[in-house]
């Protein structure tokens, strides 16, 4: 298996459980609330005619027991990752009168609760982290200086740059993807402090709301379902290499106005 | 123990059988694959509801084969099918004690007398195998009028030209309508259609041991706080449970019906909570667990007397799905064209719009282009709609117009534009999906679930006719939201089935060779096996199915209990 060494490594392929999770806030944004559930047209295109799944290596995350991560919060968001990743979220998401910012929407701890608390997939976690090292050595092989000791001008250079690749891309759009999540999620998942974004956007939240041990992963019938997934998972990275199948679809009618 | 019913599944299907035996005194046994959550488990979580899909199985463990059409370069056509967790289209809707009653938005339209008879009325269509229902409206009427005193439905009736007959009227005064009712009400005088109130599964007051509908804004898709929402659980297992007659054993996965060399059923055979076989033995058993899983089942439940899977010697187990054609549209309202009190009307949340338009419930018109005879065809239903979920909203802004990816203060002010300058009303269009040789489930060869059987593989092909309805309805429903003064109109309509409106597989009829079951719902090829969920249907009708379901499962339930008290 090739080793994805940079946002620009040529051998990198937009890895399945990305697609995915497009697919599902595509259906999530386009068919919620509704009878009627997703009907995946587009997308479902989209992913039949991406090629070659897959081939993306994996590099082993420290090991961190959750007891422990927790105990050390406050330390590790002082050290890397974190510190690159903290400056990225107050780069994406700033601090201004416009809005609130990155910190205000307590971003980098719910990404914290992404990685650590939430059962996230492996696969996701570990690019977030990869992405980190790929962007400082981005940075260093452009103006040789990592991420964090760049100017406001300088960074918005580097991600511009990182976001031209498709890896790059990918990699902003999952930490944008939990901006949204920190910004308009219950707060009890660990954003959204006291409804901020809410307030923000003039949006009336629903009720109850979910607080320590309503957590979806808290639910019964969960806890057992994420461990089995968490095996499959390793067996599944084998299987997928195989070159994805590419039929035309039939070119079934769609009516009924514009797009 | 020995039981006098057991059933598989515990959803809309399943729920008023335990309710009607155990209440007569039956002793009934309910498995159920998923949890036993409460209403102090539910809440307005956007995480568990949608995005992260908390409420079913991971697709990894326990999944679906879905078969699609293709062409080769030759211009051939063929099936090819696609697993589930390779391509994320989940079709499980609610794996829990009540199933996806749970979680439906409870619009609780009726099948019209006509729905009975589709071929009798239509005639045939090419390429479609519709059949006529072995019973009429008036057999299912009285427990319509069943299902809105138990389950409990609120509504008003009005005088409308697609009003079906009615032995009384809703139980419950109709919940608090949005000011956009009232809009849409307007628009639809203005241009000569008729718009009538939807009945809503949801209690407008507090009734049963349940709480009235509290409002939050948030209520399809997601499951009741408060207890109003009609779920098979709600409104029906917890009083089947409070008679003392009724043991719910979730976490209890049901993988074969065994029958004996006479072909009589020796038990169910199921996975208990920790992984355990074991077995549970009956008088009566009823399978409802959403019609793929249901063919899936019997499919899988071979035996000496049914080689092809339990009461499936003619071969009609899981063929004809049915799932619910149409598709979905939408305009836009910015707040920049509307005054004050509209703007202040439009950002309203909690009240339902509750409005539907029935004029083309059936066709009669010669310019509609597809199968036409006479002018007339069968039609559908249109129901309006708001989206309230905001992360899913915010999906999106991060992008520019040419799918550049954008963030800082370009982001900030994209969503800020996103949320705070217009509203979207949306509709949905609800037509029949005409039963074809090219939708029906079999068992996979390779493809097996965490405990290792084989999965349910779906054909999902539909006939053109469904398009050419739906298609013909949503432009109807866009001259409505043109006519109220929305931008940006627009609707889509395709093949692709909605995942969570499923029937068929297990038909009934009068004839043994062309269907599963016998009026009563009860396998033609044996006696004691019924199937209770939307797999009796022939034809689906033009509305959602839930409502139907729960009335024919307390039919079939009066009928078990009549054979049961007699036996």
């Amino acid at each position: 298996m090739e080793l994805i060494k940079s946002f620009f490594d040529k051998n990198y392929r937009t890895p399945l459980w990305f697609k995915k999770k497009k697919i599902k806030e595509r259906k999530s944004n386009e068919q919620q609330n509704i009878n009627r559930t997703a009907q995946q047209n587009g997308r479902r295109n989209l992913l039949k005619s991406a090629a070659g799944l897959a081939s993306f290596a994996v590099l082993p995350l420290p090991v961190l027991s959750q007891s422990l991560a927790f105990k050390n919060q406050k330390k590790i968001i002082q050290s890397e990752p974190w510190l690159t990743i903290n400056n990225v979220l107050d780069h994406l998401l700033p601090a201004s009168d416009t809005g609130p910012s990155a910190m205000d929407i307590h971003a980098l701890d719910y990404l914290y609760n992404i990685m650590y608390v939430q059962p996230t997939e492996q696969d996701e976690k570990d690019f977030i982290l990869k992405g980190v090292g790929w962007l400082n050595g981005y940075a260093h092989s452009q103006l040789k200086k990592p991420f964090i000791a760049l100017s406001f001008d300088e960074k918005e250079t580097i991600l511009r740059g990182i976001s031209g690749s498709r890896a790059g891309e990918n990699w902003l759009s999952t930490l944008i993807g939990y901006i949204f999540e920190a910004m308009l999620a219950p707060p009890s998942y660990g954003g959204n402090p006291e409804g901020i974004g809410w307030k923000w956007l003039e949006h009336q939240a629903g009720f109850p709301l979910p607080k320590a041990g309503g957590r979806y992963y808290e639910l019964p019938g969960q806890a057992k379902i994420k461990f089995s997934e968490q095996a499959e998972h390793k067996t599944k990275l084998q299987e997928i290499t195989v070159t994805a199948f590419q039929p035309n679809r039939l070119a079934l009618i769609e009516k009924g106005g514009k797009a | 123990m020995s039981y006098d019913i057991c059933i598989v599944g515990s959803g809309a299907g399943a729920s008023p059988v335990a309710y009607t035996l155990a209440k007569a005194g039956a002793k009934v046994l309910v498995l159920e694959k998923g949890p036993w959550l409460t209403e102090k488990e539910f809440f307005k979580d956007e995480l568990a509801i949608s995005l992260r899909d908390s409420y079913n199985p991971k697709l990894a463990d326990e999944q679906h084969v879905i078969e699609e059409e293709y062409e080769d370069d030759s211009g051939k056509s063929y099936w090819q099918g696609e697993a589930t967790s390779d391509s994320g289209w989940t079709f499980w809707n609610g794996t829990v004690v009540g199933g996806s009653s749970n979680f439906m938005s409870g619009y609780f339209h009726r099948l019209k007398p006509v729905d009975f008879r589709l071929k009798s009325t239509f005639g045939e269509i090419k390429g479609a195998n519709i059949a006529d229902w072995p019973i009429s409206y008036d057999e299912l009427e009285p427990y319509y009028a069943m299902v809105d005193k138990h389950v409990g439905v609120s509504g008003r009736v009005v005088d409308h030209p697609h009003q079906e007959p009615r032995s009384s009227d809703f139980e419950y005064p109709p919940l608090a309508e949005h000011a956009i009712s009232n809009w849409i009400d307007k628009a639809a005088d203005k241009i000569g259609y008729h718009t009538m109130p939807v009945p809503r599964a949801v209690l407008s007051q507090p009734a049963m041991g349940r709480r009235s509908c509290e409002y939050s804004g948030y209520c399809s898709s997601y499951g009741c706080a408060s207890g109003a929402k009609g779920s098979g659980r709600a409104a029906l297992l917890n009083h089947a449970v409070a008679s003392g007659n009724c043991t719910i054993k979730p976490e209890s996965k049901v993988y074969k019906i065994g029958t004996d060399d006479k072909g009589e059923i020796s038990g169910i055979h199921y996975y208990d909570k920790q992984g355990r076989k074991q077995k549970a033995v009956a008088k009566y058993y009823v399978i409802a667990c959403q019609a793929i899983e249901t063919s899936r089942l019997l499919l899988s439940s071979k035996g000496k007397k049914f080689p092809n899977g339990l009461a499936n010697n003619q071969g009609q187990v899981g063929k004809n799905i049915v799932f619910s054609g149409g598709g979905t549209g939408r305009g836009d309202f910015f707040f920049d064209d509307l005054n004050k009190q509209q703007v202040n009307e439009l950002k309203q949340v909690g009240p339902f719009i509750n409005r539907a338009i029935q004029d083309w419930y059936e066709i009669d018109d010669p310019t509609f282009s597809g199968v036409n005879k006479n002018s007339k065809a069968k039609g559908g239903t249109i129901d309006f709609l708001f989206y309230q979920n905001p992360i899913s909203r915010a999906m999106g802004t991060e992008w520019d117009e040419n799918e550049n990816l954008v963030w800082g203060e370009q982001l900030k002010q994209n969503l800020k534009t996103e949320f705070t300058t217009y509203k979207t009303l949306r509709f949905e269009v609800f037509n029949d999906w005409l039963p074809n040789d090219n939708c029906f489930v079999s068992l996979d060869p390779d493809v097996t679930d965490k405990w290792g059987d084989p999965v349910a593989k779906v054909r999902i092909g539909a006939h053109q006719q469904d398009i050419e309805v739906g298609a013909y309805i949503a432009k109807k429903a866009e001259k409505l939201l043109q006519a109220m003064g929305a931008t940006n109109v627009s609707s889509s309509v395709s093949s692709a089935p909605p995942s969570n409106l499923q029937g068929g597989g297990c038909r009934f009829g009068n004839d043994i060779n062309t269907s599963v079951l016998n009026k009563y719902c009860q396998a033609h090829e044996v006696d004691n096996l019924f199937v209770t969920d939307g797999s009796f249907m022939p034809t689906g009708g033009s509305v959602p199915y839930t409502y139907t379901i729960y009335a024919n499962a307390f039919r079939v339930a009066d009928h078990i209990k009549q054979r049961w008290q007699q036996s």
